[in-house]
């Protein structure tokens, strides 16, 4: 069932069109990666379902019950909207405190701070925040009144990797209460771990709108390196598998993703074991495929 | 609506602007109290010289009632430049520091909002008042005493001491009109160029301009002095005039008031259709 649809939806900024009636859903409990290059209208759905920008034309539909604006939406959602902005003067819980009080549903806001990994900060005024920090308490904010649905954009933005790695596992905590997660982000290789669907949009048009199965059926260009040009044994399994060289070391196949470690086992059988493997993934290889 | 008020009440005044404008505002009565009191004497002589040319003057002339008024008076300019550094900040405030986004994307109405920020400004426009009034009275109540005043506004006032302070606060009351007109108008550009320096900027140089324009007195400019606030916003002085205008003092608490809706009208609208883009 789809938690949001969104019917032949046009946006206008001034005479260009951003996106002329477009169409797309979210499917309830899915985490959905929102992707496509800089400018293709990505922040812009994610202001329009923020109420924030109001469209041209378009249609809402919330769990199919037809809505009169977009707005209605945030009555169900948590925001994490471009950069993360906050009161400088106020500390990040007197932020969270004040935001909470504009909505209904009550909120543990220490239990949320210490999600975040906040807690000991939580009293900090926010003007003293690192970037990761902001973004952590961003985090918070939208997860305020414990939403129905997130909708994040470039929610790993300013975090280091420890950082980046709680973030997601509470990410995929809450998508497994059921939670719907829509993620605008740039980061494809780790967004194609972890989502379950991808909407990829580009100049203003729904370019491609995959799920994960779709997505895993596909086969992926995969690049070998060995240390010298591999022997006969291994050559000849290379021309089994439709492999080509790029150059004498170099060795270049297309496999689906759960074949790529019985291959690289299989060249380590032959006692040809490559030094490095570099490999697109499939949503790294659509993108670049759609968007050049 | 009343959460929401809460919450622009506490951001109002937590944030260290409005304690310094409050700040300035008790700390320049004081100075002026206190300068007066220590060497005002040359000053007063320079006052009382005409009146002493054509009165026999007995009692108390120079006491606290009209030390208050003439504080009042040498800061009329000053007070609405400190009240719009805060009035504007709590519009463009949201978008500088980006934190409009996360309002709007709350389950509030942008009305609803745009209500609960005009009512903070307002409350926060009385009490500014009110402080810089019981700042110039009480201190100079205490150094000069209480006595009738003598106020020079088209000739000479006699005011009774017993009338002087329901004048004084009712004075006041229209100067907080005047004030919560101006600063309409300052968030008007506040919502319009999101940013407080732009809108502080056009809005001093509106009030300049049109103090200059209302100083001309002769030729065109004469009929537009009706249609400037200016002129309306000088008008509580009358009621340091012995009897009191009250028609022409109620045609400027009609425009000023007018005024005032029509551009919190035109912010909704503006605020209304705005998209938040940035």
């Amino acid at each position: 069932m789809d938690i949001i649809r969104v019917e032949n939806l046009s946006l206008k900024y001034g005479k260009q069109h951003i996106f002329n009636s477009i169409s797309f859903s979210f499917e309830k409990g899915k985490m959905i990666g929102l992707i496509g290059p800089n400018g293709a209208g990505k922040s812009s759905i994610i202001k329009i379902l923020a109420g924030l920008v109001k469209p041209e034309c378009g249609e809402l539909y919330i769990n199919e019950l037809r809505q009169n604006s977009f707005s209605e939406l945030r009555r169900y959602c948590g925001y994490l909207i471009d950069a993360p902005s906050f009161y400088p003067y106020l500390s990040a819980k007197q932020n969270l405190k004040l935001i909470s009080k504009l909505g209904k549903g009550a909120t543990n806001l220490d239990e949320l701070l210490y999600k975040v990994g906040l807690i000991d900060v939580g009293n900090k005024k926010v003007k003293h925040f690192s970037t990761g920090m902001k973004q952590r308490l961003a985090i918070a904010l939208a997860l305020l009144r414990s939403p129905d649905i997130l909708i994040l954009d470039e929610p790993f933005n300013g975090l280091d990797p420890n950082g980046f790695q709680e973030v997601v596992e509470l990410l995929k905590k809450l998508n497994q209460k059921g939670v719907t997660i829509i993620i605008s982000s740039h980061l494809l290789n780790d967004l194609e771990q972890f989502s379950d669907a991808f909407l990829l949009l580009h100049k203003g048009k729904i370019a491609l709108n995959l799920t994960k199965n779709n997505l895993m059926g596909n086969k992926r260009k995969v690049v070998l390196t060995f240390e010298n040009t591999p022997n006969e044994r291994a050559c000849e399994y290379i021309k089994e598998m439709s492999g080509f060289f790029e150059n004498s070391s170099k060795v270049v196949l297309h496999l689906r993703f759960n074949e790529i470690a019985d291959v690289v086992n299989n060249f380590v059988k032959l006692n040809q074991t490559p030094i490095n493997i570099e490999t697109l993934t499939v949503l790294q290889e659509k993108f670049m495929e759609i968007t050049i | 609506m009343i959460k929401l008020l809460q919450i622009e009440l506490y951001k109002l005044f937590s944030s260290y602007r409005t304690g310094i404008t409050f700040a300035i505002a008790i700390i320049l009565m004081l100075i002026i109290n206190l300068g007066l009191y220590s060497d005002g004497e040359e000053i007063f002589d320079f006052l009382l010289e005409s009146l002493n040319e054509n009165f026999f003057v007995e009692g108390n002339v120079i006491n606290g009632y009209l030390i208050a008024y003439l504080s009042l008076s040498t800061l009329w300019v000053h007070i609405p430049i400190l009240i719009i550094i805060v009035t504007t900040h709590i519009f463009s405030g949201e978008f500088e520091y980006g934190t409009i986004r996360i309002l709007l994307s709350q389950p509030i109405s942008r009305l609803a909002l745009l209500i609960a920020k005009i009512t903070s400004a307002i409350l926060y426009i009385l009490i500014f008042m009110l402080l810089t009034a019981i700042f110039a009275l009480i201190p100079a109540v205490f150094l000069f005493g209480k006595s009738d005043v003598v106020i020079f506004i088209d000739g000479i006032q006699f005011i009774q001491e017993a009338t002087f302070l329901l004048r004084y606060f009712k004075a006041i009351l229209f100067a907080t009109l005047s004030m919560i007109a101006f600063s309409s108008m300052a968030m008007f550009f506040a919502i319009w160029f999101k940013n407080t320096l732009t809108a502080i900027l056009i809005s001093l140089g509106i009030l300049i301009l049109f103090t200059l324009l209302q100083t001309f007195v002769l030729g065109m400019f004469s009929s537009l002095q009706p249609f400037l606030f200016t002129y309306h916003i000088a008008k509580w002085q009358l009621f340091f005039v012995h009897d009191i205008p009250v028609k022409s003092i109620l045609n400027s608490v009609y425009f000023l008031s007018a005024m005032s809706l029509f551009f919190m009208g035109i912010s909704y609208l503006k605020f209304y259709k705005m998209n938040i883009t940035e």
